[in-house]
């Protein structure tokens, strides 16, 4: 990734955004400001703006902090991204079915190992410790709904 | 009521045991997540929007006060023992007071940070109490012209004046206005930016976009760098607290000083704490007896900065309260808070929400007692926190995000959304791009367009209303000095 993929990645937002303008239905009520006209003024904006900064970048005017001394990725920097946001899947895809105290561990666990702690035991036990503790505090203290804690609670 | 009476009943309140918890709770929170490396008072805010349907308003608000402050208290223990400010602001306390932790004086730096910030506090609050009423009296003869531009002031000042580069900020204004006009336009009733997604009509909440960036964001790019495990050392609490009588006489006029730069500056749309942070250590470098000491380990470079970002914390709650313009990321989430319980912000609020206002003003003066009493006894636990390790440190977080964002609406959607804000968090991180112009354009955006359609419905669909009348004109031609001044100065500057 470099700035100038950011620029290209927020023309692509401009061009979607543009075409959501271009979809908001016309308003039958009479007034001097439309839904449209904020909408295409902020997007009209953006693109101006992306176009810059999409020079700019080009010029290599742009930073990057990787690029910075003592800020650069060690080795294995797209595993650990990618076991985190593993750990954010996990969650969505389990809080329905298993309730929140095991896919939060399994997110923990996620977490866990973006931060070089191997997926063994002691992180499954820390993590359901933690899950568990949150759980307790929002849900059964709090109020907060979090739904069932464990499935046979379901 | 004068000020004073309504401060006295205010007090009245927040001496309640239970607010009075709630304003303990709010400190020793506010102080650990000032502590804790990765989590900061907005996200704090945020993750507990969701306890706003269960407790009042009242409780709910000094408890983010105390956090509000304790943060500001809690981040100068950071900076001392491990060299690590957790924002912009504590920079000079993490260059000064590491290197005093470092010759044998972390106590004395910890001590005179907190009595600082204590002094500061109570200065900013003081003239909180006795300014925010003249303010309010001014904002009254406001229209929505004028509430028009002293938006686009404020998110301009905070864009563009702010963070490293004005570009990145307006691209970041205008993201977060972007997602601020996600959902059902309130006056018409038209969908925009909506996708066809039913999950998406209500708009995007502001917790999961302030949750997502502050703290996914941050773990993903913490974790994505793999240098946090190998983090740095955490200095021993070595030296005594109490201060000698030479510290003292360092300190004091440092205190105060930095008091008198952050408040006023604070208060301002642009101001934020960076700047008289920067200028209250300056100062001191300038009037002190012993300049040599500077980037060695000299206490008044840790006293003043200090005083100056705790005084700042207090400036920055006057346009909230006063006028219902946020001026920094946590502002905006109070904002939204306010919104939670259906209380509508701007001057109207003292009247409305009298006895909320002044209890939440009391409960900043005792929430300084509180910090003060906190944090030096308590100092050995906060360095004890300072040791987690960060696999577990930022499981919890996460977790913790996770179940703020799913327990506010039960919403699989709202937790998905929070991850992708998180991957945005990362690239802003990584290509500097400021996070707090998206915050406060997502929530000033859809305010401003209300605004700015009620001034063209007052002057029949006249646009020359923003510029003739005084105020509003005033206020745009400010906005527009703004972003026209600084690259021009750059430029002469370059000849």
């Amino acid at each position: 990734m470099t700035p100038f993929r950011i620029a290209l990645l927020l023309a692509t937002l401009c061009a979607v955004a543009a075409w959501q303008v271009g979809v908001i239905p016309e308003s039958l009520m009479q007034m001097t400001v439309g839904p449209t006209l904020v909408p295409a003024v902020v997007v009209g904006g953006l693109a101006v703006l992306t176009l810059v900064y999409g020079v700019s970048a080009w010029r290599g005017r742009q930073s990057d902090e990787s690029l910075a001394e003592d800020q650069s990725a060690l080795p294995g920097a797209n595993t650990r991204l990618l076991s985190l946001l593993a750990g954010g899947v996990a969650f969505m895809a389990l809080v329905g079915p298993l309730g929140f105290i095991i896919p939060g561990t399994l997110c923990g666990m996620g977490v866990a190992r973006a931060f070089d702690a191997p997926f063994h035991l002691k992180s499954a036990i820390v993590c359901g410790a933690i899950a568990t503790a949150f759980w307790v505090l929002f849900a059964h203290i709090l109020g907060v709904g979090l739904g069932p804690g464990l499935p046979w609670l379901i | 009521m004068s000020s004073f009476d309504a401060l006295l009943a205010g007090f009245g309140n927040a001496l309640q045991p239970v607010t009075l918890m709630w304003g303990f709770v709010g400190c020793f929170v506010g102080t650990l997540v000032g502590v804790l490396p990765g989590i900061g008072p907005a996200l704090t805010i945020a993750l507990l929007l969701p306890l706003t349907y269960h407790v009042p308003a009242t409780s709910m608000f000094v408890m983010f006060a105390g956090i509000y402050y304790g943060a500001a208290y809690g981040g100068s223990t950071t900076s001392i023992l491990i060299k690590t400010p957790g924002e912009a602001a504590s920079m000079m306390t993490a260059l000064e007071g590491n290197k005093m932790a470092r010759r044998g004086r972390a106590g004395q730096a910890l001590a005179t940070a907190a009595i600082g910030s204590f002094v500061a506090g109570t200065i900013g609050t003081l003239a909180l109490t006795f300014f925010a009423p003249l303010v309010v009296d001014a904002a009254l003869a406001f229209g929505p012209a004028e509430y028009f531009s002293l938006m686009i002031l404020s998110v301009v000042a905070v864009s563009a004046v702010l963070g490293n580069s004005m570009l990145r900020g307006l691209i970041a204004l205008m993201l977060g206005a972007l997602l601020g006009l996600v959902g059902i336009d309130l006056q018409t009733g038209q969908p925009r930016f909506t996708f066809g997604q039913a999950a998406l009509l209500d708009g995007i909440e502001v917790t999961v976009a302030a949750v997502g960036i502050f703290a996914v964001g941050e773990a993903l790019y913490l974790g994505w760098q793999g240098r946090e495990s190998k983090a740095g050392e955490v200095m021993k609490l070595s030296g005594s607290l109490w201060m000698s009588k030479s510290d003292w006489a360092r300190s004091w006029k440092a205190w105060l000083r930095g008091a008198f730069y952050g408040f006023p500056i604070g208060a301002m749309p642009a101001g934020g704490a960076e700047l008289p942070t920067l200028l209250s250590y300056y100062t001191e470098k300038k009037l002190s007896k012993h300049p040599e000491e500077f980037g060695h380990g000299a206490i008044e470079g840790v006293a003043g900065p200090e005083a100056a970002n705790n005084a700042a914390a207090a400036g920055v709650l006057m346009p909230l309260l006063t006028l219902g313009i946020p001026t920094s990321a946590t502002a905006a989430i109070m904002l939204s808070a306010f919104e939670g319980y259906g209380i509508q912000t701007g001057p109207q609020l003292f009247a409305s929400q009298g006895s909320l206002v002044w209890t939440l003003i009391a409960s900043l003066y005792i929430g300084n007692v509180i910090l003060l009493v906190l944090n030096l006894p308590l100092v050995g636990l906060w360095v004890k926190l300072l040791k987690i390790p960060p696999p577990w440190l930022y499981a919890g977080i996460i977790v913790i995000s996770t179940a703020g964002v799913y327990g506010a609406g039960n919403s699989i959607f709202n937790v998905g959304l929070l991850f992708a804000f998180g991957l945005i968090g990362y690239a802003m991180r990584r290509f500097d791009f400021p996070a707090a112009p998206l915050i406060v354009g997502l929530i000033l955006a859809p305010m401003a367009e209300q605004s700015m359609r009620q001034a063209l419905t007052i002057s029949m669909g006249n646009w020359t209303t923003f510029l003739t009348r005084p105020l509003s004109g005033s206020l745009l031609a400010i906005a527009a000095l703004l972003l026209i001044a600084p690259p021009l100065w750059r430029k002469i500057r370059n000849r």
